[in-house]
């Protein structure tokens, strides 16, 4: 791994911010101390503090998630250790704290988890590096974005304590439920935190979709054209124009939510509505207006879920299969044709809604369509593994189960896209399967690939192989139990979000299946332990990794594990995409973006004699 | 050795998602965890397009999955000789396989139109056989009574035990009092959200006598769970003397005999 | 965090790690202690303790009020009162899982049992544990209508302790039958969150009919055991524990009243002519007796005083129902006792006097804190609007003859009918099938005399 003389590539000045100073500056003193690893404005200190932050709460989600399917699994019973905390009564949980369990196990692992992790996490940290720049184009507003979480972490971890509990009208959060304060106890304070969280998410959110953007386009190393970019910067640039476009209308409809509960006013409710015998506002308005409000945000942001980690899994298969990306322009096409076709569906979540039936037909054809980019995508994945040579990393099984878990939430789609099908299947567990392997089989999948994968880049040292491997098959294993059962859970119509369903005859018998589904998640969350142990052990006493320990191609691995503040200890300049792994007449198995050609070609040609 | 063997460790692991994903499915209706008994005359035709989807889904998905395993088996590092293939794509791939998906799902799409159409669109010109009204947590359900108006004097009010006709269309009028909820019948393939503010016409035909759960699909708050209804469908002879009976003991003006309140039951 | 430092400064991600290093190398101890939790959690060990019954609180710190003559300070014999109360009831009712039946208590203890216990399926089948998965997260597990739901529910469910019911066929202080609190349990209280349990099979709903008397039994015994203490005992003496005391004077005067509910029953007057409620309220069959209705309704029966003269339930509306009204008495008490204890100036007391005063101080503080923590907090009871059609004793005629008649029994809503056997009411007895016509007419009144500018029915509005 030797980085090209520094002396032999152009100068390019990019000012100050590229050079790695020597280690005479000021150390030590508080305010060292916070601007450097608390308001730091470094993106890679940002991405971590997103990493960690994001980390925590997919543990505090993957409890509530725990929570939740024991009392589905063994309704009343008493939850084992923790169950003394919960509202309850003779050692039975409350059916309003069960609402409460899944929304905000819902609301957790959305909003403080897959989008922060995927666009906040990785989104900063890999953007400047994969692009050659020194940090984003706007450090402040990068710090913000993250420090516009904290609000968002104490609205929603304060929410548990209100009187009522945390929002409990599920994470889509539909009125009048969750308008009127008296319909339901995590209506009260507990839903004014919520979107007040939700709220903070967003800013959040926005400012780094504006920092993507900006930094995507105008800060490129040179040579770096928009059709060089790895997949995992394309994808990063089109969810930040989905965040862009879509979440000022959600901003919009949660403070129009905000008035309706504590100003009295009636966009979302009916005139007269009375629920518990609460009249809720002045009324006249439209319980629908919100569904369209918050879908045509949230099925974006659906894409907002699983473009990043579709990017980051492209760059990885191609790594381990040691074989360029097949299709690299029709991978991008689609991901340009998921983020337009994404804001012209958002219908389908509402066949059922009393959203005139007419319109329901025009969503179901949008939405049919949606499913040949992903299908696009599916194809060049499988074509990228074709003919290529499969090293078994853990990060590249990880990959691997990324793209078989993803054929099926892709395919259970189609299902809730025919309109006539999903009079049946919507709201059962067939949709809690299909976005579950979507979002956690998918996403979650992906965010693992990519620890495994970029650790070293992070923090100079790579993570235990042998326990990736372990955690791998656990969680690979544990999962399918869980959620592949619900396939056939949602076709016998079993609804979602029922404190207890066994006492309808209908679904009388499908507690034994529940209850296997349980062990699984029991298992799904205790393999995290090995993944949290590996994580931390290897963090400080892994074996130290080189610059490029994968031997990669994209520009992040030209700098150093890990990068100090600015990034390169050069400029790198690039010569090709990144995407050059065996390729003929060269001897080493890839090309890096950064090779010049010269080197290249004299290698080619002393290798030819 | 040791990474070939871990090679094939990964592969059957892959290999095994289409397999155990296509017995999970074949075992399921073995043990009733399947499509529940559908009594209605548009069941059928939901029935056959989802299993329809499942058939064109089942056979992408063991396609898919297996090429998967298939590539993974093949190219293994460890055990290929060589340099992978150095290529960046096909054309004439990518035509194809944009081509032929986007066939299917516009036929997919055109194709059911139709069973849409009849459940949710094309609505039998009648008054309603009875107003269900979801209320937190139960169904509050009105007929119109003799005069067949609903609103007037003569209305029969129930809760949550709701009877119907087989063999002639009913027409439902779904209404909320509170917050949404979702009136599912399972096994009428029947599902509609109850929004407050709006009245929501819902009809069908059922063509088997029996009695089936009426569920909540649509949170409702802290007892959504407890929304648990019951339709009885019964010939129009039986359905119209339990209308009586129910009038009758609406119009009561006098303890029933013996206290039969329990042991009329239903 | 100026920029130049931020900018100058290298910092290698791992230089930013270190001063955490050794808080995080302390947490890798942490994964055992996860494993084990999760392996806790695994096996199902940590079973909570077995459920138990609540204390009354509010009635138990009412009644032991602090005393002159007592030896020990108030907060040892207080405690102990409570304790030994506790320990008596659960001789005679037993516990939440096993529920005793005494054969004095007229129980059937094979219903306790289905009904008792946490949740559960036996082997035939057969489910236990009906109570608590059905009423006990509203009607709380000692059915105090303190569950963990109660407190955001409007009306609060009913605390059947003091053993009060409204909707039933018996004289207005009687208890109800079994067949009244069955006929509750089928049609659910509608314009309350009490639902219909009408699907559940007859054998369970008389179960839970007999648990809530159970309770109820429970509920008044207990209270009798305090409020015997504070009229017979003084602060040191313990309750009697014999046969004689606790089965012959305390629980049989509670059984009693409950056998007697079958025999007091309010007789039903016969339709006089001219109403026909098969018929509606302006049909000419009815025309006279709605329009005798509507003058008892604005005359002798009293009812615009509540309801108001449009019957919208715009009269007076700022009462409470006895169970809050105890409260809101209660808390009136302490808060004046508080006030007055602040107020008195203690420097020229006597030593005694003192003491006194400051057993008193402490009483009303715990007392206070019992209301605050034990009590939900008082809400009103608005009088129906009638015009909506939502009846919560029931609609057929007989239930509302019924109301009419006795009132609710608990609620400000009196009675026009006698108070008791021979009695005599406002409105005879017949005459209130009128006032049933006519409030059975308001929800169709389209063209009544209130004018066009009268808002149009509520129920057909959505």
């Amino acid at each position: 791994m030797t980085p090209p003389n520094a002396a032999t590539l152009p100068a390019v000045d990019h000012g100050h911010t590229t050079v790695t100073a020597p280690g005479h500056a000021p150390r030590g003193g508080l305010s060292h101390f916070l601007s450097t690893y608390v308001f730091s404005k470094d993106h890679k200190v940002i991405g971590l503090q997103f990493l960690f932050s994001t980390l925590l709460w997919f543990l505090i989600g993957g409890l509530l998630a725990l929570a939740v399917r024991w009392q589905v699994a063994w309704p009343w019973s008493d939850v084992p250790v923790v169950g003394k905390l919960f509202a309850q009564e003779g050692g039975q949980m409350a059916p309003e704290f069960y609402t409460m369990l899944f929304t905000m196990h819902a609301t957790v692992m959305i909003f403080l988890v897959i989008i922060p992790i995927l666009a906040g996490a990785f989104g900063n940290f890999l953007i400047p590096l994969m692009i050659g720049a020194d940090d984003m184009a706007f450090p402040t507003l990068n710090m913000l974005s993250y420090w516009f979480m904290w609000p968002a972490f104490f609205a929603f971890g304060a929410s548990f304590f209100v009187e009522g509990g945390a929002a409990s009208s599920g994470w889509t959060s539909y009125p009048p439920l969750s308008t009127n304060v008296a319909s339901s106890p995590g209506s009260g304070w507990g839903q004014t935190l919520w979107l007040l969280g939700l709220t903070m998410v967003g800013v959040s959110s926005m400012l780094g979709s504006v920092n993507y953007m900006t930094t995507i386009i105008l800060m490129r190393a040179p040579g770096l054209t928009m059709f060089r970019l790895p997949m995992t910067i394309w994808a990063m640039f089109i969810t930040a124009v989905l965040q862009a476009f879509a979440l000022p209308v959600l901003t919009a409809a949660g403070f129009m939510q905000l008035a309706d509960r504590m100003f009295g006013t009636g966009f979302f409710s009916p005139e007269g509505n009375i629920v518990n015998n609460a009249i809720a506002g002045a009324g006249g308005g439209q319980p629908l207006l919100w569904q369209h409000l918050f879908w045509f945000y949230s099925h974006p942001a659906v894409y907002i879920m699983i473009l990043p980690a579709m990017g980051m899994v492209s760059d990885i298969l191609t790594v381990f299969a040691r074989k360029p990306l097949f299709g690299y322009r029709p991978m991008v096409y689609s991901i340009a044709g998921i983020a337009g076709l994404g804001f012209i569906v958002w219908g389908h979540h509402m066949f059922m809604s009393g959203m005139n039936p007419a319109l329901g037909i025009t969503f179901m054809v949008s939405t049919m369509m949606i499913a040949l980019p992903s299908a696009v995508k599916t194809f060049n994945w499988l074509g990228t593994l074709w003919g290529g040579k499969i090293q078994f990393t853990t990060s590249m099984l990880f990959a691997l189960s990324f793209v078989s878990m993803f054929i099926i939430g892709g395919l259970s789609g189609i299902f809730m896209a025919a309109t006539p099908v999903d009079i049946f299947i919507h709201d059962t567990y067939f949709i809690v399967a299909h976005f579950h392997y979507v979002l956690f089989a998918g996403t979650a999948m992906g965010v693992w690939a990519a620890i495994y994968f970029w650790f070293p880049k992070m923090f100079g040292r790579t993570m235990n192989e042998f326990w990736g491997k372990v955690h791998f098959f656990l969680t690979f294993i544990f999962l399918n139990g869980t959620f592949f059962t619900m396939h056939i859970l949602g076709a016998v119509g079993f609804p979602r979000r029922l404190a207890d369903a066994y006492h309808y005859e209908t679904f009388h018998h499908l507690q034994p299946l529940n209850a296997f589904m349980t062990w699984c998640a029991i298992g799904m969350v205790a393999s995290q332990i090995i993944f949290a142990a590996n994580f931390i052990y290897s963090m400080f006493w892994g074996p130290v990794a080189g610059r490029n320990p994968w031997n990669a191609n994209t520009l992040e691995w030209t700098a150093p594990s890990p990068p100090g503040h600015g990034n390169f200890d050069y400029q790198p300049v690039v010569y090709r995409g990144p995407y050059e792994y065996s390729v003929p007449g060269v001897e080493k198995d890839h090309l890096m973006q950064t090779d010049p050609p010269n080197a290249v070609a004299s290698a080619a040609a002393s290798a030819a004699h | 050795m040791g990474k070939r063997l871990a090679g094939i460790v990964w592969a059957l692991l892959f290999l095994a998602v289409p397999v155990l994903g296509v017995a999970t499915f074949a075992i399921a209706p073995a043990f009733n965890i399947w499509l529940p008994k559908d009594v209605s005359e548009h069941g059928a035709s939901i029935d056959s397009l989802f299993y329809f989807i499942l058939w064109l889904t089942g056979i992408v998905f063991v396609a898919t999955e297996g090429l998967l395993f298939w590539f993974i088996w093949k190219y293994d590092a460890s055990k290929r000789q060589g340099a992978a293939t150095y290529i960046h794509g096909s054309h004439t791939l990518e035509v194809v396989w944009t081509i032929i998906p986007a066939a299917t799902l516009l036929f997919l799409a055109i194709y059911q139109m139709n069973a849409w159409a009849d459940v949710k669109m094309r609505r039998p010109a009648m008054q309603p056989t009875v107003e269900v009204v979801g209320r937190q947590f139960e169904w509050r359900l009105r007929y119109p009574g003799r005069d067949g108006t609903l609103g007037t004097a003569d209305d029969l009010f129930l809760v949550n035990d709701l009877h119907l006709p087989i063999d002639e269309d009913v027409l439902i009028q779904l209404k909320s009092m509170d917050v949404l909820h979702s009136f599912f019948l399972p096994n009428v393939r029947i599902k509609q959200d109850a929004v407050p503010g709006m009245k929501i016409p819902v009809w069908f035909k059922a063509r088997e006598a029996g009695e089936f759960d009426i569920v909540c699909a649509e949170l409702c708050g802290w007892g959504h769970y407890k929304m648990k209804g019951r339709v009885t469908f019964e010939s129009r002879a039986e359905f119209d003397t339990w209308l009586e009976r129910k009038y009758a003991e609406q119009q009561a003006t006098q303890p029933p005999v013996e206290a039969a309140d329990v042991a009329q039951a239903d | 965090m100026t920029a130049s430092a931020s900018i100058i400064v290298p910092a290698s991600i791992i230089d930013m790690i270190m001063p955490f290093a050794s808080t995080l190398v302390r947490c890798r101890s942490v994964a055992p202690l996860a494993i084990c939790i999760t392996a806790l959690l695994a096996t199902g060990c940590g079973k909570t303790q077995p459920a138990s019954f609540r204390l009354n609180t509010v009635y138990a710190t009412k009644t032991t009020a602090p005393e002159g003559d007592s030896e020990k300070p108030w907060s040892s014999w207080s405690q102990e009162r409570q304790k030994q109360v506790a320990t008596i009831l659960e001789a005679m009712f037993g516990t939440p899982d096993q529920p005793v039946a005494l054969a004095e208590s007229g129980l059937d203890a094979a219903k306790l049992q289905l009904a008792a216990g946490p949740v559960r399926s036996d082997i035939v089948g057969r489910k236990n544990g009906l109570y608590r998965e059905h009423c006990g997260h509203c009607h709380g597990i000692s059915g105090d209508g303190m569950g963990p739901t109660a407190a955001f529910l409007n009306p609060y469910p009913r605390d059947y302790r003091p053993g009060k019911f409204k909707f039933k066929s018996t004289w207005r202080d009687a208890k109800p039958t079994h067949a009244d609190l069955v006929h509750v349990l089928h049609q659910g209280i509608a314009g309350t969150s009490m639902p219909s349990f009408a699907l559940l099979p007859p054998s369970q709903i008389d179960a839970l009919a007999e648990y809530v008397r159970y309770l109820s039994i429970r509920g008044e015994t207990e209270a009798a055991l305090f409020t015997y203490a504070e009229q017979e005992l003084s602060g040191d003496d313990q309750l009697p524990t014999s046969r004689e005391f606790l089965i012959d004077e305390v629980l049989v005067p509670v059984v009693q009243k409950w056998q007697a509910a079958e025999d007091s029953q309010i007789p039903i007057a016969a339709l006089p002519a001219g109403v026909d409620f098969s018929r509606p309220g302006d049909d000419l069959a009815n025309r006279e007796s709605v329009a005798r209705g509507r003058a008892l309704f604005h005359g002798d029966g009293g009812c615009v005083k509540c309801h108001g003269v449009t019957a919208l339930g715009d009269g007076q509306a700022n009462d409470y129902d006895d169970w809050n009204k105890a409260i809101v008495e209660a808390s009136k008490e302490v808060a004046g006792g508080l006030e007055t204890s602040r107020e008195t100036s203690t420097s020229d007391m006597s030593p005694d006097k003192l003491a006194e005063h400051r057993t008193r101080a402490e009483w009303l503080h715990a007392f206070a804190e019992v209301l605050e923590g034990d009590a939900l907090r008082p809400r009103m009871i608005p009088p129906r609007n009638l015009r909506q059609g939502i009846y919560r004793g029931g609609r057929r005629p007989l239930d509302l003859y019924r109301r009419l008649y006795t009132g609710i029994n608990g609620a400000p809503m009196p009675g026009i009918g006698p108070s008791g056997p021979g009695g005599k009411g406002s409105v005879a007895d017949a005459e209130i099938w009128h006032i049933v016509n006519y409030i059975r007419s308001l929800p169709y009144e389209f063209d009544g005399e209130l004018g066009a500018d009268r808002p149009m029915v509520a129920r057909d509005r959505f």
